[in-house]
């Protein structure tokens, strides 16, 4: 009886009425490459952001005569130089495989969703402290070659805004870690 | 049409293998994108997506499996990645089927609701995994075709397919009888 059952939910699950999606290869082709575009833009631009703010610090560290905010453009360069080669090595997103059987495939997911939550869980220490050594270098330097208490003002003010800017670019990436989280949860017991 | 059909021979080039694809299991891919996706808007993008990702799967398919399995194996990926991207908007965690069985049955008054409405919101409730399970069941796929599919075990398969059958039996038995 639960097997005559059973069968009725079959036929009605496989006779529900549906609008098939008809998309020529033509069409397909033009979608993907779409696709493929829009990655290929996003991360030029990053590495465009990237460079210009090096070619700027480069300048400035080149044309400043100053030793401590020599010292201080020489170390956001460095910072930088760190934060893109990380980005490059740990953030680039690994393509899924496609055909495999659905364990493998939740398996490499899940993979790909804890090593995203590292990174984002990790942000202080790749992404905001090499940094820190550049602001703290130029505060010194500007305080020296500034010696009045409204310059030490409007640097107080610049360091809160930056620490700031830090706070918040932490708290958002410990929501994505959480959000990440959830859908590692949402795939644990689904693949061993 | 039967979603166990197989592919004609004659495709060879992946065009042709993505147009045979989309003809014999379109209707198996709009069914299978409805118990990933409720909202209809999102459900049309998901689709798309999943005609994309087969399109491009067959760049590299290589035979080593049927057509049939490549093409539930990559509908079911794209549905199950869609799945855990929109748990952000979800208000209650996925469970598995033995949780499943365990819980109260839905709030949903049978005699008012359709068998399929309460079937889907039922498989909208699955992890992914049991969910290309009870999918693959219900488009009357055997054992070996969702173990394949799937990669799990003979006997892990088997036991779910028996937690299936008593989940459909229990919570549709009344409805089903209200239905006709």
């Amino acid at each position: 009886m639960n097997e005559s059952h059973n069968n009725s939910v079959l036929e009605i699950w496989q006779s529900q009425s549906v609008e098939v999606t008809k998309m020529s290869a033509e069409v397909l082709r033009k979608r993907a490459n779409k696709l493929e575009k829009k990655v290929w833009w996003r991360n030029a631009r990053e590495y465009a952001a990237s460079l210009g703010a090096a070619a700027l610090l480069a300048y400035s560290f080149a044309t400043t005569h100053d030793v401590l905010s020599r010292v201080a453009f020489g170390l956001f360069f460095l910072g930088l130089m760190w934060i893109v080669v990380q980005l490059h090595r740990k953030g680039s997103a690994k393509s899924m495989p496609t055909g495999v059987d659905a364990v493998t495939s939740l398996h490499s997911y899940r993979v790909e969703l804890e090593r995203q939550r590292d990174l984002v869980t990790s942000v202080w220490s790749w992404y905001l402290a090499p940094l820190v050594p550049g602001f703290i270098v130029y505060t010194i330097g500007h305080a020296i070659r500034f010696p009045h208490l409204a310059a030490w003002a409007g640097l107080a003010l610049l360091d809160a805004i930056v620490a700031l800017m830090f706070f918040l670019i932490w708290k958002l990436n410990m929501r994505t870690a959480r959000c990440l989280d959830r859908m590692i949860h949402e795939l644990n017991g689904s693949a061993k | 049409m039967s979603a166990i059909e197989t592919i004609p021979h004659r495709a060879t080039t992946p065009d042709e293998l993505y147009e045979d694809a989309a003809l014999t299991y379109g209707p198996a891919l709009e069914r299978l994108a409805r118990a990933y996706e409720a909202d209809p808007d999102l459900r049309r993008d998901l689709v798309q997506e999943i005609h994309i990702a087969l399109w491009r799967s067959f760049k590299t398919f290589d035979g080593r499996c049927s057509p049939r399995t490549w093409i539930y194996r990559v509908a079911h990926n794209v549905g199950a990645s869609h799945v855990v991207r929109q748990s952000r908007s979800r208000s209650q965690a996925l469970v598995g089927l033995e949780e499943l069985e365990n819980l109260p049955d839905m709030n949903i008054d049978p005699d008012r609701t359709e068998t399929l409405d309460r079937l889907l919101l039922l498989i909208q409730q699955l992890k992914p995994l049991d969910r290309h399970v009870i999918l693959s069941y219900l488009e009357g796929l055997d054992a070996a075709a969702i173990g394949e599919i799937t990669g799990l075990s003979a006997s892990n398969v088997a036991t779910k397919i028996h937690r299936i059958k008593n989940l459909l039996a229990r919570r549709f038995q009344q409805g089903g009888k209200n239905d006709e």
